[in-house]
């Protein structure tokens, strides 16, 4: 009798244990996940392997752009916001494929394809160590979210043990305008 | 009730556990070492005239500065210049495969690192740079046909990089039949 308490005591508190250790053990996606830095939008935001100075955010429910001298006019239902920045390598040549906005839902809208082949979009930019380069993204997310936004870059979606930066936006800056044309010189 | 061998057997199994796990380890991480060490040049050495490399000898055929207005009269905006690099090589063996994942990287003392531009924009700025000639192929071009035994070829990649990083770049140069050890070939451009 004395036996099979023992055992069932032994077995109670390895199980106990056992749930202790997992529940205070990161997930392999937390060990692995982006190595975050975050600023404000008035700042030069820097990270291990890049940073960020944004320069201009507009808000506007119509884009238009001519790719192959072909002008197209895009609207939206909710709005389109055309974040300007400036980005800076540190140490490798790179490229920005991964940009977001964190709405206010927290909800993430990564960019919008209906905008591909504007000019002077960032992702098909490579930026060069030293050397600072401007460019856009452009995102289409409900008007809703645009109360309370912040940007998140990163060179990969998800990326595992590699920088991430999130900017929080001053929405009292976010200029906004009917229509924005987006020409070889930026907005 | 379990005879002794199985009993034997259910001990011995439970003991190796430890032993296989360990092992197991051990096999992944030297695989993550082996992928780690031939994706990264972790050994530099300056080129020696006459010093095999990739079965193949190296020279620093021309390097060139351009923006700063003084070749070819371009000038490019701010701190950007453009760097042509070009290498000559000849093969001192049956070259084959010793070629494949060619990097030809231009690197600083301060640890920077710049990736030669796309073969796209090369092209066309080799012909803004010189229209008549005919653009010369870079590294991953070369790496496919690479020269027979006893034969010479040249390879050349264009790269974008800040005018404080000038004087002190240096071509770095590795295949992956090499790696971890690269090659380096100073530039001496001032």
């Amino acid at each position: 009798m004395i036996r099979l308490l023992l055992s069932l005591l032994f077995g109670g508190v390895t199980a106990l244990l056992l749930a202790f250790l997992q529940s205070t053990t990161p997930s392999y996606a937390i060990l692995t996940g982006p190595i975050e830095t975050a600023g404000l939008q008035k700042d030069t935001v820097s990270s291990r392997t890049f940073s960020v100075k944004v320069a201009k955010v507009l808000r506007t429910k119509t884009i238009a752009f001519a790719p192959y001298g072909k002008s197209i006019e895009r609207q939206t239902e909710g709005v389109w916001l055309i974040v300007s920045v400036e980005l800076q390598s540190n140490y490798d040549t790179m490229t920005i494929q991964a940009a977001a906005i964190e709405g206010a839902s927290g909800r993430l809208y990564r960019q919008s394809h209906r905008a591909d082949g504007a000019p002077r979009l960032m992702p098909s930019k490579d930026l060069q160590p030293g050397l600072p380069t401007t460019g856009i993204f452009i995102f289409e997310l409900p008007e809703g979210e645009t109360s309370d936004m912040t940007l998140v870059l990163s060179r990969q979606p998800s990326p595992q043990l590699d920088s991430e930066i999130r900017v929080k936006l001053d929405g009292a800056s976010v200029e906004t305008r009917d229509r924005v044309e987006i020409g070889a010189n930026g907005v | 009730m379990a005879s002794r061998r199985e009993r034997r057997f259910w001990w011995a199994s439970l003991a190796s556990l430890p032993v296989l796990l360990a092992a197991n380890y051990a096999i992944d991480a030297w695989r993550n070492a082996e992928d780690y060490v031939g994706r990264n040049e972790l050994r530099v050495s300056g080129s020696v005239d006459g010093q095999t490399y990739a079965k193949a000898s190296w020279t620093l055929n021309q390097a060139r500065l351009i923006g700063d207005g003084r070749d070819g009269k371009i000038t490019f905006p701010g701190q950007m210049r453009l760097v042509v690099v070009r290498l000559a090589a000849k093969a001192e063996d049956d070259v084959g495969q010793s070629w494949t994942q060619c990097s030809l990287t231009l690197t600083d003392p301060k640890g920077r690192r710049w990736q030669p531009l796309n073969f796209i924009l090369s092209n066309d700025l080799s012909r803004d740079l010189d229209p008549k000639a005919t653009p010369i192929d870079g590294c991953d071009a070369i790496s496919r046909q690479p020269p027979a035994k006893g034969a010479s070829t040249i390879m050349e990649e264009k790269f974008v990089v800040p005018a404080d990083a000038v004087p002190s770049l240096s071509a770095q140069l590795s295949f992956a039949s090499t790696r971890p050890d690269a090659i380096s070939f100073p530039l001496r451009l001032n």
